[in-house]
């Protein structure tokens, strides 16, 4: 295996992980914001 | 059941748990006898598992014997404080005139005496399955004294952290097991320096300066984590 | 970061908010300064030939995750000591990014260790304490999230940072005890002395990552705030 390799997978990993962190970020945004809908829509059936 | 004492006091509470522990464990010995069995039934797989070969045996004994006595001891750590939380009894004791370190602490010997006491007495018997030689064998079963009430102190810990919590004993395990690392290395480091021909005593004052930390600091630990638990 | 905690949720989400873009734009543009002194400037190693500007993430990441765990710890004794609700969700957000540099740290320490020491693994101190400092990591989450009631967990995972804290150089002590004693080959990764390109490459590679990391934190903190406080007023009305 030439040293290509290992700084592809080196490297590739790090920005994949890079992209799953900021990926779970996005989610759980959007999860807290649905979850605030959630609240609103319980208010506003009081 | 609660001691008579106005006043409450370290060893007063030590003694009053200590003793409640040890007359329940002895009443009903089903899981120390469990621990034990574990025990021994794993350090015996291992040789079947890996062949006969005596030198291999010798060298991987310690070792071997070390992680069984982590397995065996974890295995006894989801009840440490569990039944006492269901049924409101550790509440009654957060709120006795006892500190809470004493009677915690008191829970915590009950516990050794009951699991890292018999691993520790059963340990020369095991390790002659592996051939250690008599020092070795001697020096595992002090390393193993030392160390077993540290992986008790450790284990109330993460015992009493996840009270009431979602994922049993897989949680406690992912606690208690990367906690328990320094502990089996000078564990098995003694033993294995001591059939090297080299001093154990390095492996085992470590060991011993932990059990005196350990000892003076995880008490205040479990407590904390307990009145967490109870609020 | 350590002077957050005293603020209030929501001035420090609006804060926060205002902050995150000018981290993540640092981060952007020190690695790109720091890839270019890396592959560029950096000139090609005698004995490692290209394979050793893994480094230039390898480093830094190990560093961020030994630091990350600190700043968490700081925040969850803050947590328990002044038991105020950002600092616990300051720790929970600062978490999954350690986590994340440490499991890097050990991917690229084993796309390192093929090529130069002929394995992937090896059991020497810093690789197994790094893996037990993930173990760490996780527990922290899992234990955190394992709760209905989030303060339980807020408080119970603090002080599980903290026996984690106390722990951490002693793991580090015991495997480095364990295999000076079995093979005494805690190898040298470097030359004696880094040339200049690369030590800044490196270096431009740490600020990148610490810049990344508090965009990170900041980022995920505000979603936990909107979710922790969404039953207050002032997220009713965002």
């Amino acid at each position: 295996m030439n040293h290509g390799f290992y700084l592809w997978m080196s490297y590739g990993a790090t920005a994949l992980a890079l992209a799953i962190e900021i990926a779970m970020l996005v989610a759980k945004r959007a999860k807290s914001r649905r979850l605030i809908e959630e609240e609103r829509d319980l208010e506003a059936q009081d | 059941m609660m001691a008579a004492a106005t006043l409450g006091s370290w060893p007063g509470g030590f003694a009053w748990a200590f003793a409640r522990d040890f007359r329940l464990a002895w009443r009903s010995p089903g899981e120390t006898v469990l621990v034990i069995a574990f025990f021994v039934l794993v350090a015996s797989l291992f040789p079947l598992g890996v062949g006969a070969d005596m030198r291999l045996l010798e060298r991987i004994g310690p070792g071997v014997i070390w992680v069984c006595a982590l397995l065996a001891a974890f295995l006894s750590l989801p009840t440490m404080f569990s039944s006492d939380y269901g049924d409101g009894s550790l509440e009654q004791m957060a709120l006795s005139s006892h500190p809470m370190v004493g009677w915690v602490s008191g829970k915590i010997a009950a516990h050794w005496i009951m699991t890292g006491l018999p691993l520790t007495v059963l340990s020369p018997l095991l390790a002659l399955q592996y051939g250690l030689e008599a020092d070795t064998l001697l020096v595992l079963a002090a390393a193993l004294a030392i160390g077993t009430p540290v992986l008790s102190l450790l284990g109330a810990a993460c015992s009493a952290l996840t009270l009431g919590a979602r994922g049993g004993g897989m949680l406690l395990a992912l606690l208690a097991l990367p906690l328990f690392v320094p502990i089996l290395i000078f564990g098995a480091g003694a033993a294995e320096a001591q059939a090297a021909g080299l001093s154990p005593s390095p492996h085992l004052s470590l060991l011993g300066a932990a059990l005196i930390v350990a000892g003076m600091g995880l008490p205040s630990a479990v407590s904390l984590a307990i009145r967490i638990a109870l609020d | 970061m350590n002077w957050f905690y005293l603020s209030s949720p929501s001035t420090f989400y609006r804060f926060a908010g205002w902050l995150t873009p000018w981290f993540f734009a640092l981060a952007a543009l020190l690695t790109a300064a720091g890839l270019y002194y890396g592959f560029i400037v950096a000139p090609t190693d005698a004995q490692q030939g290209e394979v050793y500007r893994v480094i230039f993430i390898h480093v830094p990441a190990a560093w961020m995750s030994m630091f990350l765990y600190f700043v968490m710890a700081a925040y969850a004794a803050a947590s328990l000591t002044f038991n105020t609700r950002l600092a616990a969700m300051m720790a929970r957000a600062v978490a999954p990014t350690g986590a994340l540099f440490t499991f890097v740290a050990l991917w690229t320490g084993a796309f390192w260790g093929r090529p130069t020491w002929g394995t992937y693994w090896a059991w020497d101190a810093r690789m197994t304490s790094e893996l037990v400092l993930l173990f760490l990591y996780f527990g922290f989450i899992a234990l955190a999230n394992a709760f209905d009631d989030p303060r339980r967990g807020d408080r119970a995972a603090a002080l599980l940072a903290l026996i984690g804290l106390v722990n951490l150089p002693i793991i580090y002590f015991s495997v480095h005890w364990w295999n000076t004693l079995h093979q005494g080959s805690t190898v040298k990764l470097t030359g004696t002395s880094m040339h200049v390109a690369m030590l800044t490459a490196m270096l431009l590679m740490v600020f990148a990552f610490w810049m990344y990391a508090i965009g990170a934190a900041l980022t995920r903190v505000r979603s936990i705030i909107l979710e922790r406080e969404r039953r207050t007023r002032w997220v009713r009305a965002l």
